[in-house]
């Protein structure tokens, strides 16, 4: 079956959230904010969105059913929670980078929350996007 | 096949707006407890209020305002800050050098050449921390050098304005950050890590932009060449050349001495001046400088200190040039010629453990190493034994070492000063020296009356500065020709020595003990002129006048006198443990007198900690258990009936009230606001507390316009009530001076007043909690932050701080002395181990603060730092032993802004007498105790000891509120009401009206869906 533009944006927004879920990971790991620990919303958000599109891409497929459309509501509402979640974790954090604690090591470790929170919006903006075309051509 | 289409068009669109519906549902939902988590910072920043306090009193309102302003208006207020602005620069301006070039004629004040782009984009705050803040619009504007001349009839050399302007892209900063590129045209300081970039435009700039920039300077032949280095919180400068911009090749030795470019505008002016013009230099550093060249150099007729004037203090500057002030400050500081020599600069940077571990803030640890010598203890005591030739003090030259010493500062006239009389009273424990100053030229002036004692040393005893600043005074404006005599009241605690060793009252060790033996006294212009003083009298050979000596003498050794402080506590050694040698032995040597080379400090790197040690590192101290005594035994929840309201005034935490009412407050409540105490303490409704608004400082109560938290309705009786209409609302109160130019004043007056008028301010602007006492002494000019702080000098720091607080104290503004203790670098100040004796811990760092706690302080900040390897929080000796302890400290404390839970070590700070955290969250126990994982009802309420800690706590923080103007307005009969804000309005509708979309758009797609099939 020929692909149409809704598989390509899923697939965009997929590899979006992939790239804020990676850098959330490494995040948590960072000096600043390793005593944060992993928070399990965010990244079971993500990860519950990601498997969710890879399953619609997959189910798409074989033809668009009414009942898989669930798979292209769900992900960028799991990823918005995801992103919110994120900024309320880390927003203590960047206020104080940005005032009190500015330094370059600091402003290195909030980057990757940066790009945690920035992968998962727009990862979700696009799945919006996404979910106003099929993943496939009739 | 068309309508199958349509349908699935239909589905298509349906589901893409139940998506969009759903995520703007999602963002909505989510975002609540976000809002509510920083409701306060956001209520801060949006201006809104989700609470308030109704007072519905039968009586007159206004008897319900107990502190009152001394002015009518705002206008009123903003004269008075504009004023005392321009004053304390008057009087903090320090003249350095004058050749007989200053004052300014009336003539010569019409052709003024400004030199340097640091006259035109001045440092009038510090570039973080204590920033300036311009006001247009207002009854106050603020002014730059450029308007503040112009104002006083000055008439500038227009070429040069424009030309520094077209060359604004040479001498710009560009920082960057997320959210954008801040760009600053004035000077910088390096941030952490960085490097000092000279930004003083080349000749080769200044002649590109254009050739014949020089062509006006014979007309306007009065050359002021303004030179800054920036303050900045979180910025440091680094000693040496490793303190500089690598990639510029300016022959520039330390970044707080010249670089080429700098040099040559100096030359550029001097050269251009002629016969009959003049050169002055202008110092805008709130930092000791390298300026001995400029001392040297014949062709500089004159330099000013000037430090951070911030939105008035030119107005100050241009009447000292005028001569229509006389300049009468004097250095806070000492100004070394090579700064990086200095004992102290030994060890000062990123020093980091060998085991360092990011994930409990162990970074780097400074041993502090100089001992007590630090700033013009060194270098004076170094001097007098170099002439008294002891203690191995080596062929070391004074001259070559020092530029200005500390308390060093020329007037336009000249004074004499005798030590009439002094008398050392150890029952009153007071030294009352009688000083008469005389006026002896011809131009009206003030002077500072500087009172020093040498403590008796013999070799091999305790450590003790050759000289030491014991008072001070500022006189009043004396005719020429004209005395007054000044009875200055000093303590005699302030020339105590601290002894680890003594025997104490308590059976233990550690003692303030006076030595046998002569007691020096004299009056100095400055500390070097009062030890030569004391040299002299001694019988050594020098320019000193003997005559200017009082000698007191104590036969034996009194261990006695201080071993108890003023509140009755017997003193002890508390600090034990911040010496390096506790922990690792035989690691640190430390300065003496008794042998200058054999003990000069070498850079102790590479500190290995050792399991003992990191089980405190680790930030994990005490352990919350349930066999720390009977829970029940603690009251909370009690119905007592009493509001914070009926304890208003009241002194006495004796008084059984306080007690009625603290049983009131429930655990949940002591849990939270000790948890979250940033930015306002919250109310707390079980004793009707009111949120009470915090602001930083020091150059003044500046987090907030005027009228964001005023009152703006009159009718509730608020005297300082600011209609919506004022002129004033939008001002913002980060205009005045740098902390050190009030040091540089010599005047508790005048610090004082700047207590009164913030004091006053925090009437009108309903801000009851400042931050602005910075007492951390200036250890060594490479901490950017030395704006915030007065002086290397205790006593002087002491001194402004006691008065400044007090004064605001009078209309019941708080004004905490920050940071507790040891915060003398930005350097890795989140966690950084501060080593040193506790003679020199005393003797310097907390002798600034002391006197100000003692004397009634009421609020107070503790440091980022840990004092030797604990958490300044969690440190039981400094926070309980002495600061509630000895010096009986009954105020609030916060944590300074340390936003990592681990490292805030909430639990030990409790039980050591903090009572909030800087954190913010929701007002739940869910919330707190996330942010705190040990932090939960459960486990507190079982650990009796904790929740009596807690419950102290909370009584300290609202004792010190009933105490102070966050009552006025309140009766027993006010409420608590809370308020929906617009935005919590606008989320609740973002959440109700999406939820009705996406169940719309939901169902317009199953609709479709059928449709098609």
């Amino acid at each position: 079956m020929k692909k149409s533009a809704g598989f390509f944006m899923t697939v965009l927004s997929a590899a979006a959230a992939a790239v804020g879920a990676v850098a959330y990971f490494l995040n948590c790991g960072t000096n600043y904010f390793v005593n944060l620990g992993l928070n399990p919303v965010v990244m079971g958000c993500a990860v519950a969105a990601i498997l969710c599109q890879a399953a619609y891409l997959v189910v798409t497929q074989k033809g668009q059913a009414m009942w898989s459309d669930i798979l292209a509501v769900l992900p960028p509402v799991l990823l918005m929670v995801a992103a919110i979640t994120l900024v309320s974790t880390r927003v203590n954090g960047i206020a104080a980078i940005m005032t009190f604690e500015n330094n370059a090591q600091n402003m290195a470790d909030l980057t990757s929350a940066i790009v945690g929170i920035a992968g998962c919006l727009i990862a979700s903006v696009i799945g919006i996007a996404a979910a106003f075309f099929d993943t496939t051509a009739e | 096949m068309k309508n199958s289409q349509n349908g699935r068009s239909a589905q298509r669109l349906w589901r893409g707006l139940t998506t969009v519906t759903a995520s703007v549902l999602a963002l909505a939902l989510s975002a609540q407890p976000l809002v509510n988590a920083s409701r306060t910072d956001i209520d801060k920043f949006l201006g809104t209020q989700s609470s308030k306090i109704v007072t519905d009193d039968g009586g007159e309102k206004k008897d319900l305002f107990t502190y009152k302003s001394d002015y009518a208006s705002t206008t009123e207020l903003l004269d008075a800050i504009e004023d005392l602005g321009e004053r304390m620069s008057e009087e903090g301006t320090v003249l350095l050098k004058n050749n007989g070039a200053l004052p300014l004629t009336a003539e010569e004040k019409g052709k003024v050449s400004l030199l340097g782009f640091s006259s035109y984009y001045p440092v009038r705050g510090g570039i973080m921390g204590s920033s300036f803040i311009a006001n247009q619009g207002t009854d106050a504007d603020t002014v730059d050098l450029v308007q503040a001349l112009t104002a006083k009839g000055f008439t500038l050399n227009p070429d040069l304005q424009p030309l520094y302007q077209g060359l604004e892209s040479v001498f710009s900063t560009e920082v960057q950050s997320w959210g954008g590129t801040t760009t600053y045209t004035t000077i910088t300081a390096p941030s952490i890590g960085g490097v000092f970039s000279s930004k003083e435009p080349s000749q080769a700039a200044l002649n590109g932009a254009n050739a014949g920039w020089k062509d006006g300077l014979s007309s306007y032949n009065v050359m002021i060449v303004t030179l800054a280095r920036a303050g900045s919180e979180n910025g440091t400068y680094l000693p040496g050349e490793a303190g500089v911009d690598p990639a510029q090749s300016l022959n520039q030795t330390d970044p707080l001495g010249l670089s080429d470019d700098e040099r040559d505008l100096i030359q550029a002016a001097v050269d251009a001046k002629g016969s009959n013009g003049k050169v002055i230099v202008l110092l805008n550093s709130s930092s000791a400088m390298e300026v001995q060249e400029l001392e040297d150099n014949e062709g500089v007729d004159a330099i000013l200190q000037i430090g951070l004037p911030g939105g008035y203090g030119f107005y100050g500057v241009a009447d000292v040039l005028a001569g229509d002030a006389n300049p009468s400050g004097h250095l806070a500081d000492t100004y070394a010629s090579d700064i990086a020599s200095s004992p102290a600069a030994q060890n000062f940077g990123n020093l980091a453990w060998t085991n360092a571990d990011p994930s409990i803030s162990m970074n780097s640890a400074i041993v502090q190493a100089e001992g007590i010598y630090m700033g013009y203890k060194y270098y004076e005591t170094r001097y007098a034994d170099v002439v008294l030739g002891q203690g191995n003090a080596g062929a070391w030259d004074y001259d070559s070492e020092v530029t200005y010493p500390f308390g060093f500062g020329l007037s336009y006239t000249t004074f004499e000063q005798t030590l009439d009389s002094l008398d050392v009273n150890l029952g009153e424990k007071t030294v009352t020296a009688a000083v008469t100053v005389k006026n002896t030229g011809d131009t009206a002036g003030k002077d500072a009356i500087q009172l020093y004692v040498s403590l008796p040393y013999v070799t091999g005893g305790l450590e003790k500065s050759a000289i030491q600043l014991l008072d001070y005074a500022k006189t009043d404006e004396l005719a020429p020709g004209e005395s007054k005599t000044y009875t200055l009241v000093a303590d005699v605690q302030n020339m105590t020595s601290w002894d680890s060793a003594a025997d104490n009252a308590v059976g233990t060790k550690g003692c303030y003990v006076l030595d046998a033996g002569d007691y020096r006294f004299t009056v100095g212009d400055d500390a070097h002129d009062a030890v030569n003083n004391v040299l002299a009298a001694q019988g050594a050979g020098v320019d000193g006048d003997s005559a200017k000596v009082k000698t007191w003498s104590l036969d034996s050794r009194d261990a006695n006198t201080f071993a108890r402080a003023k509140n009755g506590t017997a003193v002890e050694n508390h600090l034990a443990d911040m010496d390096v040698n506790y922990w690792l032995p035989g690691t640190a040597t430390y300065l003496s007198r008794s042998d200058w080379q054999g003990t000069w400090p070498k850079t102790y790197t590479g500190l290995t900690a050792t399991d003992e040690m990191l089980a405190i590192l680790d930030n994990d101290i005490y352990e919350i258990s349930s066999g720390n005594g009977d829970p029940s035994s603690v009251t909370f929840g009690a119905a007592n009936g009493l509001t914070l309201a009926d304890l208003k005034g009241v002194t006495d935490l004796d008084d059984p009230r306080w007690s009625q009412l603290m049983d009131q407050i429930t655990l949940e409540e002591c849990m939270i606001r000790t948890g979250f105490g940033g930015t306002s303490t919250k109310a707390i409704p079980s004793i009707m507390s009111p949120e009470t608004i915090q602001n930083d400082g020091p150059n003044g109560i500046y987090s907030y316009p005027l009228g964001q938290y005023a009152s703006s309705d009159a009718s509730n009786g608020d005297p300082c009530a600011v209609a919506e209409n004022d002129p004033n609302r939008e001002y913002r109160f980060g205009t005045m001076v740098n902390e050190t130019v009030i040091g540089q004043t010599f005047s508790k007056q005048l610090a004082r007043e700047y207590g009164e008028v913030c004091g006053n301010y925090s009437l009108w602007a309903n801000l009851t909690i400042y931050w602005g006492c910075g007492t951390n002494l200036h250890r060594v000019p490479y901490n950017a932050r030395n704006h915030e702080y007065y002086s290397e000098d205790a006593v002087l720091t002491a001194g402004q701080g006691n008065d400044f607080v007090q004064g605001g104290l009078k209309y019941g503004c708080l004004i905490a002395p920050k940071h507790l203790a040891f915060n003398d670098s930005e350097i890795n100040r989140t966690g950084v181990a501060t080593f040193m004796t506790e003679q020199q811990a005393r003797e310097n760092e907390l002798r600034g603060t002391q006197a100000i706690v003692e004397n009634g302080a009421l609020a107070l900040m503790t440091a980022f730092n840990r004092v030797g390897i604990t958490a300044s929080n969690a440190h039981e000796g400094l926070m309980m032993d002495i600061l509630r302890g000895e010096w009986g400290f009954k105020g609030l404390i916060s944590e300074d802004f340390i936003m990592d839970a681990n490292y805030v070590t909430l639990k030990e700070a409790v039980l050591n007498g903090v009572t909030m955290s800087c954190n913010t969250g929701e007002n739940t126990m869910a919330a707190v105790s996330e942010k705190y994982s040990y932090w939960t009802l459960e486990a507190v309420g079982q650990d009796a000891r904790l929740t009596a800690a807690l419950k102290q706590a909370m009584t300290w923080q609202n004792y010190a509120l009933a105490n102070s103007n966050a009552l006025d307005g309140l009766s027993s009969s006010s409420r608590l009401v809370s308020v929906r804000t617009w935005y919590d309005n606008l989320l609740t509708g973002l959440q109700v009206g999406f939820g009705v979309l996406t169940v719309g758009c939901a169902a317009m797609y199953v609709l479709s869906a059928k449709k098609k099939h």
